[in-house]
């Protein structure tokens, strides 16, 4: 098959199967809604002149239950996708992702602190807030650590990103052992990655800063393609190597960031889509981008899921299932060569 | 055009690899620079773009200082081939090729009917159109070293540097890649170029700079150069001349000194 081709293809498939998707996602649950029921009332709500078939309970669970969290898991897998598949461009490294900007961690030690605080329990939002002021307080460490002396090589950034990791690891155990135990638990869940009781606020917040980045980074995918060839041919070609680096770090802290103060930590998404979706749609950034958040999106729709579905008693993490499935992926590509590029 | 390099020093890793060299290159000219093995052949190449801090001197391009061209501008006057890092991601030739109109598109203009033709022309130019789809980690280092040079086309710069650009071609290729970058000058494009076989630098240049240990030891003709002692110093062999009778082209054969 053709380049093109089988590019298309690839589109078409993610395309269709997303709807699909959806549709499973907001029938499947602890109660189980008819598809047909769900189409209507998806239907009336848009507007169209069709009664609304679910009951009252249905129509609660639909609008302010599933629809919501449906659209997070979409909007928080595309965004750590498209995150993974800029930073892999930037590093020239198929495991680079938000962890090793320091994102992560700073987020967890932001969540970590609103807990201690009690923030949380006062405040609606303050866990994510504390979450995102986190993620900007760790890259901009990593920013201004690494320039200290100069502007920093990729080696100078990512070692930088592993010691402020390192620094906000150390930051959640402190709080963590410091905290009451009630609490522990608020911020345990949170750490494990999760969508349950996020609502239309969380979505919202959420899509404003996921949506602008992501558009951001599908707009430098040129810039993308030019990191990918090394720093020298970027250069003698015209592009100013560093800014564009610390531009797309950037924009790819925030769309991290925001996935992570809502949905906690969700591993192996920004890894593991653009890897299967590379040898698919090609490595320039403006197909792999989209891709990536399709890929993505779909790929956190279905471990969320699972995450619910699982077992009739305890929602299972969804940061759990991501890892679970993702690992074992990992592993089997590098061994089937895959990995090496 | 004119590429003018002025007493320039480049400090690395905080050693003083180019003490002060002047080096001039001019629209339609062909310039080989040649030296031994760690003369500072390559950084004068990116010291001569204005990718490298110089610690002393200056580069101008067409008069103006080259930090004072934007990069995109400059990249459009000057391009540099080079043996590259391998590439991220399974890229294609043809998409490696295009990203050479990136000083001419910027980052967010889509390409234009010009453009596909600029990328078209040097992919057939270098003789790989056939290449054109295929992934550059599955190609041999003389086609790497091929896409490089198109993707130097496709840039439709009007100086083209170029550092080692056939040292993975075998001797058909070499004399194409000769070829391809006379065809260059005689659109006006001055070439300069990294070589390290002296005898196809002479067949291919009209000036020769000779550099030893980040100096310029002698510029002249191929002839001139070649027959110097200095050039016999600097690369430690005995240089003889041989007119074949026939021929344009003298022969140089070289001896390890007894």
């Amino acid at each position: 098959m053709t380049e093109p081709a089988r590019r298309r293809g690839t589109f078409a498939v993610l395309l269709a199967c997303l709807p699909f998707a959806v549709l499973m996602a907001l029938c499947l649950g602890s109660v189980g809604l008819a598809p047909g029921q769900v189409l209507s009332s998806l239907a009336a709500g848009a507007g169209l002149p069709v009664a609304p078939a679910l009951g009252t309970t249905g129509e609660t669970i639909l609008w302010t239950l599933r629809l919501p969290r449906v659209l997070l898991a979409m909007l928080v897998g595309g965004g750590l996708a498209m995150v993974g598949a800029a930073l892999q461009a930037v590093f020239r490294n198929p495991m680079a992702d938000s962890g090793l900007l320091g994102v992560g961690s700073g987020a967890a030690l932001g969540a970590v602190l609103a807990v201690h605080m009690g923030w949380s329990t006062e405040t609606f939002l303050a866990l994510p807030a504390a979450a995102f002021a986190g993620a900007m307080a760790a890259i901009l460490a990593v920013y201004g650590l690494s320039h200290i002396g100069g502007r920093p090589s990729l080696e100078g950034l990512l070692l930088t990103g592993l010691a402020v990791s390192a620094l906000a690891s150390a930051g959640i155990s402190l709080f963590l052992v410091a905290t009451e135990e009630y609490r522990v638990k608020t911020v345990l869940f949170w750490l494990a990655g999760g969508l349950e009781g996020r609502g239309w606020t969380h979505l919202g917040l959420g899509a404003a800063f996921v949506l602008t980045g992501g558009a951001l980074l599908l707009a430098s995918s040129r810039a993308l393609d030019l990191l990918s060839l090394g720093p020298e041919e970027a250069a003698s070609l015209g592009l100013p190597v560093h800014l564009a680096r610390m531009i797309v770090m950037a924009l790819a802290a925030v769309v991290a960031g925001a996935c992570t103060s809502v949905a906690g930590s969700v591993p192996f998404v920004g890894l593991v889509a653009p890897h299967a979706l590379r040898p698919l749609v090609g490595p320039l950034g403006r197909h792999l981008l989209p891709a990536s958040f399709l890929g993505g999106a779909l790929l956190v729709l279905a471990a969320d899921l699972a995450s619910r579905t699982f077992s009739q008693r305890l929602d299972l993490p969804l940061g759990s299932v991501t890892a679970i499935v993702g690992a074992p992926y990992f592993l089997l590509a590098l061994r089937s060569g895959l990995g090496r590029r | 055009m004119r590429l003018a390099a002025h007493d320039v020093a480049v400090r690395r890793g905080g050693v003083e690899v180019l003490h002060g060299i002047d080096l001039t290159l001019d629209g339609a000219e062909a310039v080989a620079l040649v030296g031994p093995n760690a003369a500072g052949k390559s950084t004068m190449l990116r010291a001569l773009l204005g990718l490298l801090p110089l610690a002393r001197g200056e580069v101008r391009l067409d008069g103006r200082p080259i930090e004072a061209w934007s990069p995109e501008a400059r990249a459009r006057h000057v391009a540099l081939v080079a043996a590259e890092e391998a590439a991220f991601g399974a890229l294609t030739v043809r998409d490696r090729v295009a990203l050479g109109r990136y000083p001419h598109r910027g980052p967010f203009l889509p390409f234009r009917p010009a453009d596909e033709a600029a990328v078209d022309a040097a992919l057939a130019a270098t003789g790989i159109a056939h290449l054109a789809r295929r992934a550059l980690h599955s190609l041999s280092a003389g086609e790497t070293q091929l896409a490089s040079l198109a993707r130097g086309l496709a840039q439709q710069p009007q100086l083209l540097l170029l550092d080692e650009p056939g040292a993975h071609l075998d001797v058909g290729h070499q004399l194409r890649l000769f070829r391809i970058l006379d065809e260059a000058r005689a659109r006006g494009v001055g070439v300069l170029a990294v070589v390290h076989d002296l005898q196809r630098a002479a067949a291919w240049a009209a000036r020769m700079v000779l550099l030893a240990q980040g100096r310029v030891v002698l510029t002249g003709t191929p002839a001139e150069v070649l027959s110097s002692p200095e050039c016999a110093r600097v690369f430690e062999v005995t240089i003889q001349r041989h007119e074949l009778s026939g021929s344009a082209q003298a022969v140089y054969s070289f001896e390890e000194p007894r």
